[in-house]
């Protein structure tokens, strides 16, 4: 029971952060604004902070990200599929990664410092990490294969990239720690058509959109 | 007393906040600024391009776009064998992608010096383009 209650999680933050993905994102790009970094430095370290201090399950905020880069994949709007994508997928690995070792009651962040420190961190290392991630996974499933002298070359870019998320995590995750201080428990009856039903529309949102403009 | 996570944490935040401070200068310093763009080695305005190479509209996921169209272009500045070749396309902040002619006999390069590929994913299309390497 308790798996599933996890697997109907992983589905809800998932689809969450695939949707916000698409939906703002791409309002976002049509704005010029820089998408990149406000979707990781805000939303996706929203969603993958706040699964972990709901659910305190290892493992959650890599599933959430197959979710969310799956749902990506069928952005009916403008942007980059592909790489979003798997940029999205790299993301929920590296912060499964990068708090491998904080504990799930979140006891080490009980300073303002530490938070904002962590926020920094988390929100640099996921999108950087996501970015090489999608430079080198991207040429290899649809290109003419890896170059890794571009990887290098576009480096000091990719490290020069990170620092506005970076800048907004610090920002958001002590704001996100926030929650903790709220009771979101929900009753099971009510649990299950809560987190299925927001997870089908999501899904259904953006593939039925995507099917009507293909 | 502050134990490891304490001290490392907050540290670690400092130096990805340095990095990315630093490498955004060296980003920023090290840009070329031309009005030039070299194809096969040789430097060319925009409009100069635009006299040589046959326009074309191909459509891509972000609408259609207008310019010269890469293949043509190619055989116009005098690459030998197209189809054996591969092409690295470099931008004023160093971005660089390299493409093999099935995808660069689709592309276009705009009057913005954009270049685009109707089917590839958004990684392939960059923008300020400065050089045109064949290799």
């Amino acid at each position: 029971m308790k798996n599933m209650k996890l697997a109907a999680g992983i589905l809800l933050f998932g689809s969450l952060w695939g949707f916000s993905e698409c939906i703002i994102g791409s309002s976002l790009n049509e704005l010029g604004l820089p998408t990149g970094a406000i979707m990781t430095g805000f939303f996706a370290i929203t969603f993958l902070v706040f699964s972990r201090l709901i659910y305190h399950k290892p493992g959650m905020q890599l599933g959430m990200g197959f979710v969310a880069g799956a749902l990506r994949l069928f952005n009916p709007f403008v942007g980059c599929h592909l790489c979003s994508a798997l940029a999205i997928m790299a993301e929920g690995v590296i912060f499964e990664v990068l708090w491998y070792k904080i504990s799930f009651d979140l006891s080490e962040f009980k300073s303002l410092n530490m938070q904002i420190s962590m926020g920094i961190v988390s929100a640099y290392f996921i999108y950087i990490g996501g970015y090489i991630m999608s430079q080198i996974l991207t040429p290899i499933i649809s290109g003419p294969g890896l170059f890794i002298e571009n990887l290098i070359v576009v480096l000091p870019n990719i490290l020069s990239s990170g620092l506005l998320p970076a800048l907004i995590g610090a920002a958001v995750l002590p704001m996100v720690l926030l929650i903790k201080k709220i009771d979101l428990r929900l009753k099971d009856r009510v649990y299950y058509p809560t987190t299925i039903g927001i997870s089908v529309f999501c899904w259904l949102f953006i593939v039925g959109y995507w099917l009507v403009l293909t | 007393m502050f134990s490891g996570k304490e001290k490392i944490i907050p540290i670690l935040a400092m130096i990805v906040l340095l990095i990315g401070i630093f490498s955004t200068i060296y980003v920023y310093a090290t840009q070329i600024e031309t009005n030039t763009i070299k194809v096969n080695g040789q430097d060319y305005t925009l409009d100069q391009l635009f006299l040589i190479g046959e326009i074309r509209i191909i459509e891509t996921d972000e609408g259609e776009k207008t310019g010269i169209a890469l293949d043509d272009l190619m055989s116009k500045v005098g690459v030998g064998c197209t189809q054996c070749q591969k092409y690295t396309i470099k931008a004023k902040d160093k971005y660089q992608q390299t493409v093999d002619w099935d995808i660069m006999k689709t592309g276009i390069l705009t009057d913005y010096g954009r270049v685009y590929f109707p089917d590839t994913a958004h990684t392939f299309w960059v923008r300020d383009v400065i050089e045109i390497e064949v290799k």
